[in-house]
């Protein structure tokens, strides 16, 4: 039946799929369009003082974010931040990725738990991250005590701080790096792998000449991935560090929240919104590019 | 497979072979021992803490209390501003999720089933989560919010929540309208059904799961998000508990460990348990959320 939908469907008209779908794509357009657009329009312009009158400036914000050596810092912070995560969180997601590819069985109930950190919300991770990473009384200062490593000073040394908030970010985002690996490994064909045994490839010399070559696509998804969640992360950093110490952890997200509801100025807020978005659209152009080219799950 | 059938088939098996298959296990089993431990064990460390009383946080490693108390349970339950955060949670979750699939649920079918201009803002959908996300949104709309008067009301962050689940929800619908056959559609048109009720008799129904999904999803979105809570309530009665948490861990002085354990749980079982029941329809769209 070579039809065109509106002769094998009746009972409606012409503006039926407007009534239909309309509704929802004002909603889009007013909570999630709009708001970008008043962002980049706000950022044009400057008051002297807060609640004066505003000026048009132009690009002045963003001229003044570049010169402005705080700002510049965050983004530095920024930088460490996401590449922390991806070092700690691509070998780390590969390595749990092919485990459970190989987990059959009774040990498949790992794959429903894996998802779990995924559920938790990023304040109560920081919550969770703050009691394991306990200076006193911290699980994993109590591991590291057997070792001989005693009193590690997880949130006021600027380093370590860093790297606790790297951990929970990590910790928080994993379970969609293990699901997106784990679905490239599931399609990596069995007959080649089969071959590569034959072969007297085994283990993990298999999984490394033959599997991570057959799964670079889902490889930069993840790492794309995990970098925008790093990048737009506020909840875990504030709740965790607060910045802090000494702005070791002060990311773009963090000085985002400072310009806006600390010193209540929402022109350079909104400078900062933009900024933020336009590396967020990089990284989206890439995933987008990266699951079109290889006709991945992403559209 | 069981050493037993390697052995019949191979009646021969050389030493070095047997040891090869143990190093296999192993590089097997270590990593999923670590897997589970890197899952869990901060998750059951957390639950031990919160049933300890203070003193014994730090007299007490073990996993198991010595002297099991609810005190922090009871700290949470009593502090000013918890119950007030639970049932907002509870509401603009609840409220988050219908409101999802009530615009979803059309539009999904709208785009699923007729060539109209503007069927290819479809594929805009899919990106604009990613392109904007919620931290993105947290100044701009609390600027709009309070230029409209609309901040600290439970219906301002149902609908902000919606409007950043939504495009994800058509998505999904539409991948399940599309299965449904045209053909099904088109004998109920014969017999005289019209366009609503083909979607709440035979489109609806079949579409359960994916009902389910984007429910719990919108209702997940709602319970955790914090960027737009943080943006947009400034009193005390109209936060969420993701804000009411944040405000527990920002106390100066003597912290109250048990009682941040026992919040920090409060939040999470309640979502584990719906994830739970629900996991079989569940996982593939949350996670196909996340990734797509």
């Amino acid at each position: 039946m070579i039809q065109a939908d509106k002769s094998t469907l009746v009972g409606h008209s012409g503006a039926t799929p407007y009534l239909l779908s309309g509704p929802s794509i004002i909603m889009v357009t007013a909570l999630l369009v709009f708001p970008v657009v008043y962002a980049v329009w706000v950022s044009l312009f400057d008051a002297e003082f807060i609640g004066g009158p505003q000026e048009f400036v132009g690009l002045e914000q963003y001229v003044a974010l570049l010169q402005d050596p705080d700002f510049m810092w965050s983004v530095g912070r920024t930088l460490v931040f996401v590449t922390g995560v991806l070092v700690i969180g691509i070998p780390l997601g590969l390595i749990f990725a092919f485990a459970l590819s190989r987990a059959t069985g009774k040990l498949r109930f790992l794959r429903g738990i894996t998802i779990i950190p995924y559920l938790i919300s990023g304040i109560a991770t920081a919550v969770i991250f703050r009691l394991i990473l306990n200076r006193d009384f911290g699980e994993v200062n109590r591991v590291l005590g057997l070792f001989g490593i005693e009193d590690v000073a997880w949130f006021s040394n600027p380093t370590l701080a860093m790297l606790a908030t790297m951990l929970a970010q990590v910790w928080s985002d994993l379970p969609l790096v293990i699901l997106l690996l784990l679905g490239g490994l599931m399609t990596v064909d069995a007959e080649l792998l089969d071959a590569a045994d034959v072969d007297g490839a085994t283990g993990w010399k298999r999984a490394l000449k033959v599997s991570i070559p057959l799964i670079v696509p889902q490889l930069v998804l993840a790492t794309i991935l995990l970098s925008y969640q790093a990048l737009t992360s506020l909840g875990i950093i504030l709740a965790l560090t607060g910045g802090g110490p000494v702005d070791a952890t002060r990311t773009m997200p963090v000085a985002l929240y400072e310009a806006a509801f600390v010193d209540l100025e929402t022109n350079k807020a909104m400078a900062i919104v933009v900024v933020i978005l336009f590396f967020n659209a990089v990284l989206t152009l890439g995933y987008w590019l990266v699951s079109r080219r290889f006709d991945l799950e992403a559209p | 497979m069981t050493a037993t059938t390697v052995a019949d088939r191979r009646p021969v098996s050389p030493p070095e072979a047997r040891v090869k298959r143990w190093l296999r296990r192993i590089f097997v089993w270590v990593p999923l021992a670590a897997l589970a431990v890197w899952t869990i064990y901060p998750m059951l460390m957390t639950l031990s803490i919160s049933f300890k009383t203070k003193a014994d946080v730090s007299a007490d490693p073990g996993l198991i209390p010595a002297n099991p108390t609810l005190d922090g349970y009871r700290s949470v339950l009593e502090r000013e501003g918890f119950q007030s955060a639970f049932v907002n949670s509870v509401v603009v979750g609840l409220g988050t999720a219908l409101l999802t699939v009530v615009l979803a649920v059309p539009a999904a079918y709208a785009f699923a089933r007729f060539r109209f201009r503007g069927r290819h803002l479809l594929l805009l959908f899919t990106l604009l989560p990613r392109l904007i996300p919620g931290l993105g949104l947290m100044v701009p709309l609390y600027r709009i919010a309070v230029t409209l008067g609309a901040i600290d009301h439970l219906l301002t962050l149902i609908v902000a929540f919606t409007g950043t689940v939504l495009p994800l929800a058509v998505w999904l619908f539409v991948g399940f309208f599309q299965q449904v056959p045209r053909e099904l559609e088109e004998a109920a048109n014969v017999d005289g059904a019209s366009l609503y009720s083909r979607i709440r008799y035979i489109v609806m129904p079949l579409a359960f799961p994916a009902i389910i999904t984007v429910g719990v999803l919108a209702f997940r979105e709602a319970w955790n998000e914090f960027n737009l809570v943080l943006g947009l309530t400034s009193s005390p009665g109209s936060r969420t508990l993701p804000y009411e948490l944040f405000l527990m861990t920002q106390t100066t002085g003597f912290q109250d460990n048990p009682g941040q354990a026992a919040f920090a749980i409060m939040t999470i079982i309640p979502f584990i348990f719906v994830y739970l029941r629900l996991e079989r329809y569940v996982v593939s769209g949350l996670t196909s959320g996340a990734l797509k």
